[in-house]
């Protein structure tokens, strides 16, 4: 393997990782503030995908400029999901963990059963845009555009959720909400709201990955699968609820990914993954950057 | 269907049985069962192969001036014109929901025979479970070449299997080398299922017997999130051909990836699967002009085969897509199979399998490039040629073997 053969396996793994985080942040993010694990995660970053495919479809704009309504849709469609399924889930007199699992995962189902009813199971893909196919040749080491705006956002997405919990007055609310949802309301915060909102912003947070990997990878109703699988293992890496770990874990995770399977076979990269988890759960069972 | 609907429908039945005075005359229906996968990753193959379940049931069930087994008259004359009817079951591309499945339709649903199911690691329990309850399975569209030596008596196969498409590839190869094209070295990129497992392990025998170099064999893990590591150990190899193994899903990001990579393999030879799937194309085909994929059909055969124009006509009208590899061989698959039973003249398996034994319809009488149907001992049709197509502006043209090609190769796609 020559120096560049390696760079490029080390920006592509930071690339991927830097999506992989960006998943995995809305789903950190909604465990953090009421410990409900949403299993319907991975069909939300399909939804996205299909929502950025069809506004291109429809109205011919480019990917890059349908984002932010994909993004503004998700919000809804997480505040939309809260309010009217998991309230209800979380209203549960008995085994309201299982009751939580067993709601997200059915919603997750339901969602893709739809999805393939209406959109049909065909692979589409997103044919022209300002970045499909254009690619950043560094000194040999090749960084394509749709990837490095991936990233891009990835790290603004943190900087801001940064400023939005530690500096603004809806972040304290969801810090005092999630370390006490009954004592809030004496303060006169509504639980459900802020709730609400949390789940819109997660949702929107794999919006944003959702419409930017609608650029580069193939859409059909089963494409979020692997990387929800990937998020929950982020998410658990990184230390539950803990965002920034899921920064973290998500890098990680990226680069495991790309040099096992360069040093593995390829087929196995998954066990380098998985490997890594292992040995931080026995090391730090709270993950990397867990507070619980 | 709601309430007032089933009471009509009801209502209708028995004034219909009234009149007819529940004639026992009636010929009964013969139900086939097929196993696809109607949800997840490749559910659009299990759509598809239901279009072209029906296109052969409107073969099979009414009189058409074509010449196929049972086109003349409607139903199975052998069963005194009984109708043909599919019952379409859902495997999920998971092996044990398909023997689960095969184990109702035969138990419940009482099918006569089974055909199936894309995918080659779920026609591997699929067939253990028909030969368990002495039911025939015609694998319609596996290639795996394990298959038909599992030294089973129920199984059938009238296609061509991996080792069958992968000698023809590299007859392929033997003729570009006589006329003095440079082909040293091969790449072999395979998913790490029983496909592409057995794929690649044909390919590398005949490339040892024929003094190919395979500088790399990548075993990659199937609907991957990301290939790059992959596509940059086949950009370092840079061998002369890379021959993918993939399914469709696969099959776009490995495309995709080259392409951000700034890989252009000098020449790409596929093992059909994804890379004879429209999505595919439409995805990402104008980054891969001049690929060739080995296939068991090509559209262009209606010049030689009247009826393959008329059969992709009634697909298209019920599919809006052209009859693709998949496609044909799953309506060839189900007419043979109905030829079978109505040569059998009775849904016991046993009769069935004895007749599908029998079988030996000429290739004329098939849409395929077949020189004819007729079943080893081990159910293999040995006489079910493929043929080499490459995908040249928008559309493929068959280019090999010499006898079904139209045009010459282009060869090497990126020179």
């Amino acid at each position: 393997m020559t120096l560049q053969g390696l760079a490029q396996i080390l920006a592509s793994g930071l690339l991927m990782g830097l999506i992989y985080a960006l998943i995995a942040a809305g789903l950190s993010l909604i465990f953090g503030l009421m410990d409900v694990v949403n299993f319907a995660h991975g069909e939300f970053l399909m939804l996205a995908m299909y929502a950025t495919f069809g506004i291109v479809a429809a109205t011919a704009l480019d990917p890059v400029l349908a984002a932010p309504l994909v993004v503004g849709a998700m919000f809804v469609l997480g505040a939309f999901v809260y309010l009217a399924v998991i309230r209800h889930a979380m209203r549960a007199k008995a085994n309201i963990g299982m009751v939580q699992v067993f709601a997200t995962f059915g919603l997750g189902i339901t969602i893709r059963g739809l999805a393939q009813h209406l959109f049909t199971p065909d692979y589409r893909s997103i044919q022209t845009s300002w970045l499909s196919g254009r690619t950043l040749d560094v000194a040999g080491v090749f960084l394509p555009l749709p990837q490095l705006l991936g990233g891009a956002l990835s790290c603004l997405s943190f900087v801001a959720l940064y400023f939005v919990i530690r500096r603004t007055d809806f972040g304290r609310a969801l810090e005092a909400t999630r370390e006490d949802a009954g004592a809030v309301a004496l303060v006169g915060i509504d639980k459900n709201r802020v709730f609400a909102l949390g789940w819109g912003l997660g949702a929107a947070l794999v919006g944003i990955a959702g419409s930017v990997m609608a650029i580069f990878y193939y859409i059909h109703p089963d494409v979020g699968a692997p990387f929800a699988l990937i998020a929950y293992v982020t998410v658990a890496l990184g230390g539950f609820g803990s965002i920034f770990g899921a920064l973290a874990a998500g890098l990680l995770v990226g680069l495991v990914e790309a040099v096992s399977a360069t040093i593995l076979e390829p087929s196995m990269k998954a066990i380098g993954i998985y490997a890594v988890y292992l040995v931080v759960v026995f090391m730090r069972p709270r993950g990397l950057f867990g507070n619980l | 269907m709601n309430r007032r609907e089933i009471i009509l429908g009801g209502a209708s039945a028995v004034a219909v049985l009234g009149a007819t005075g529940l004639s026992a005359q009636q010929p009964a229906e013969v139900l086939i069962g097929a196993v696809y996968q109607m949800s997840g990753a490749s559910a659009q193959v299990g759509v598809d192969a239901q279009h072209a379940f029906d296109t052969a049931l409107d073969i099979i069930n009414n009189a058409h001036d074509i010449d196929l087994p049972l086109a003349k008259n409607a139903g199975l004359a052998g069963l005194g014109g009984a109708k043909v009817r599919v019952i379409v079951a859902d495997h999920q591309g998971d092996p044990q929901k398909g023997r689960a499945e095969a184990e109702r339709l035969i138990t419940r649903e009482k099918v006569a025979a089974l055909i199936g199911s894309y995918q080659s690691a779920v026609a591997v329990t699929i067939s253990q479970t028909a030969e368990r309850y002495q039911v025939p399975f015609l694998s319609a569209d596996n290639s795996s070449p394990s298959l038909h030596r599992q030294g089973l008596k129920f199984y059938f196969r009238a296609a061509a299997h991996d080792e069958m498409f992968s000698k023809a590839m590299f007859d392929f190869f033997d003729g570009l080398r006589q006329k003095g094209h440079k082909i040293e070295t091969l790449a072999l990129f395979h998913e790490d299922t029983i496909f592409g497992t057995d794929s690649a392990n044909a390919q590398q025998k005949l490339a040892d017997e024929r003094g190919y170099k395979i500088v790399t064999n990548i075993k990659y893990r199937a609907n991957s999130p990301s290939l790059t590591a992959e596509v940059q150990q086949l950009k370092t190899a840079d061998a002369d051909v890379l021959m993918p193994s993939s399914y469709t899903t696969d099959g776009i990001l490995l495309v995709k990836t080259m392409g951000e990579l700034g890989y252009r393999p000098k020449a790409m030879v596929a093992q059909d699967a994804g890379f004879s799937e429209k999505a595919l194309y439409d995805a990402v085909g104008d980054k891969i002009e001049g690929v060739i994929s080995r296939a068991s059909f090509s559209l262009d055969l209606a010049a030689k085969r009247p009826s393959v124009g008329k059969i992709n006509e009634m697909f298209k009208a019920r599919s809006g897509k052209d009859l693709n590899d998949l496609t044909s061989r799953e309506f060839m698959g189900l007419l043979i199979l109905a030829d079978g039973i109505d040569r059998a003249k009775s849904t016991d398996g046993e009769k069935i399998r004895e007749a599908l034994t029998a079988t030996d319809i000429p290739g004329e009488r098939t849409i395929m490039p077949w020189k004819r149907v007729k079943f080893g001992p081990d159910g293999q049709n040995l006489d079910a040629d493929p043929v080499l197509l490459q995908w040249t502006g928008g559309k493929f043209v068959t280019i090999f073997p010499q006898s079904a090609a139209i045009a010459e190769a282009k060869w090497p796609m990126n020179a």
